[in-house]
């Protein structure tokens, strides 16, 4: 009657938790569309930016045969996947307190974190749409480099990269899980991220002790890797260092944050506040 | 001949931590747990009884449905469903269980009742083909055919409540546990609710159900056995008629106020 609780059952409940955020969002359709159209705005507004803040001073600091709008691109879109890493397992928590399914989901025969996993599959598809539609807009129209880019090395970066993230993303979730609201995990990970990690502008023009402070964190990893295998064509060797600094933060975080997501969990139902919001 | 208890609960305790307000509030999680919700509970249930969880609000009706569906864990005692305990065995718990609970905002409002149907059952491990039958069989059993390709922001509530036992049925359960089912429900709804519950789901399928309910009315027409809570405590779990009897009273509702005063009197 029911089938084996194995990975193939799993990767069901992912699908499922995927299509049914997919058919959420289509049913407000300009909302969905308008989300696609945004990326086309935001590619064109890093173009005028970059033209403005453009200088030999600035070209000395990137990477060699880089200009300053691909490097902020590259940079903008792909810190994004911090920012849903840590917000989606938050989000999909909120709305399933707030639609009341949160009970009806917990009585069912799948654990919380596949749910949130599952409910973190839609926003992470829509960001990587966005990220083509990013870099497709920015090479057609303002010149961005795509002949010779690592696009199979910019894969692996880019799933490193959401493995790693993800495990901040599920301790952020303990936290919300057990407090609510306020979250200090998000706040502190999104605030030095985008200070010292080389969103808009290189780790190298940083004080020494932020400098340091870069390379205790994933996301400096997670662009590095990005623009050598984007703009720096970068075999596999080259990335292998960013590959690996975003593996071992992976195999520590998410065995980390699965152990503090089963005790916030294990909480919540002593206290009673579980469904709370 | 032996019984088999689809349920059996034994001494079992409940105690939250005080509520706190303001930074308070942070320690909230750590704070000892000082507030009783439920003391020293102790009842059984045969496969296929119905079973009324009766009393006034914050006696500790929910919590003891939400102990018994694995969204709560209890303090101290045990509560086991079909020879499995909530605590030790909380995943085998939940394939024994359907829960369904009188809030009508518990679907997902903008897929139709088909979408959430699918989503459950794959959920709870059903396959392709099982979950396309079972839908079948319930929309039939439920009369939801017509509806079941709308969204569910478009649906009624009682067909919303159908829908909600559905889906509580999904899985061929063991045991329904229903918290407050006919709380949302005008009079005729309710009362096609309970026909249906006692004709169908009882009658037919013999599934054990607890159901926690304020209508006395429901509580007669659908309960082999009636448990009265009072502040976290029970006061007597027996057939209508014996609770009655024992209580020198000629209403249930007698009954209940009856042994309601008394315990108060013993608690002074």
């Amino acid at each position: 009657m029911t089938e084996s609780s194995g990975t193939g059952s799993t990767l069901r409940k992912l699908a499922i938790l995927f299509r049914r955020d997919l058919a959420i969002a289509r049913s407000y359709r300009a909302a969905f569309v308008l989300e696609l159209f945004y990326a086309l705005f935001g590619a064109a507004s890093f173009y005028f930016l970059s033209r403005f803040v453009d200088s030999p001073q600035l070209e000395k600091s990137l990477p060699q045969g880089t200009n300053y709008f691909s490097f902020v691109l590259v940079g903008l879109a792909f810190f994004d996947y911090l920012t849903v890493a840590l917000h989606t397992f938050d989000e999909s928590l909120q709305s399933v307190r707030q639609n009341g399914t949160l009970e009806n989901l917990l009585v069912t025969q799948t654990s919380l974190s596949v749910i949130l996993a599952g409910s973190s599959l839609y926003p992470f598809v829509l960001l990587s749409l966005r990220t083509v539609i990013y870099l497709g807009w920015g090479a057609a129209l303002f010149g961005f480099p795509v002949s010779h880019a690592n696009w199979l090395g910019a894969l692996l970066v880019l799933a490193a990269s959401v493995l790693a993230f993800s495990g901040l993303g599920i301790l952020s979730a303990s936290y919300l899980l057990v407090f609510k609201k306020g979250n200090p995990v998000n706040w502190a990970v999104i605030g030095v991220s985008s200070v010292v990690g080389g969103m808009m502008y290189p780790v190298s023009v940083l004080p020494r002790w932020l400098q340091f402070i870069a390379r205790l964190i994933p996301v400096t990893y997670s662009l590095e890797g990005m623009r050598a295998a984007l703009l720096g064509h970068a075999s596999f060797l080259e990335l292998w260092p960013s590959l690996a600094a975003l593996l071992i933060f992976a195999v520590l975080l998410l065995p980390i944050s699965f152990l503090v997501f089963s005790w916030a969990l294990r909480r919540t139902k002593i206290t009673g506040t579980l469904t709370h919001f | 001949m032996v019984k088999t208890f689809a349920l059996r609960v034994e001494n079992l305790e409940k105690y939250f931590p005080p509520a706190a307000t303001g930074w308070r509030a942070l320690l909230h999680p750590m704070m000892q747990l000082t507030v009783s919700a439920l003391r020293g509970i102790s009842f059984e249930l045969e496969k296929g009884g119905v079973l009324a969880v009766v009393g006034a609000n914050g006696a500790g009706k929910s919590t003891l449905l939400r102990i018994l569906t694995t969204l709560l864990l209890p303090t101290g005692g045990h509560a086991q469903v079909c020879g499995f305990d909530v605590a030790a065995e909380p995943a085998k718990v939940r394939s024994q269980i359907g829960y369904h609970t009188g809030n009508d905002g518990c679907f997902y409002a903008r897929l139709s009742g088909r979408e959430n149907l699918n989503l459950f059952a794959t959920l709870n491990n059903l396959s392709r083909a099982e979950t396309s039958r079972r839908i079948s069989e319930l929309t039939d059993l439920f009369g939801l055919d017509p509806l079941l390709d709308q969204q569910v922001r478009t649906l009624s509530t009682g067909n919303i409540h159908r829908l909600g036992l559905a889906r509580a049925m999904l899985h061929r359960p063991s045991v329904l546990l229903l918290d407050e089912p006919t709380r949302s429900l005008d009079p005729l709804a309710a009362a096609e609710f309970r026909r249906f519950l006692q004709q169908r789901i009882v009658g037919e399928h013999g599934t054990t159900v607890l159901f926690a309910s304020h209508t006395l009315a429901e509580v007669e027409q659908l309960a082999g056995w009636v448990a009265v809570l009072d502040h976290g405590r029970l006061l007597g779990c027996d057939t209508p008629e014996k609770l009655r009897a024992a209580s020198g009273g000629d209403t249930l509702e007698q009954s209940l106020e009856n042994m309601t005063h008394r315990a108060a009197r013993e608690e002074q």
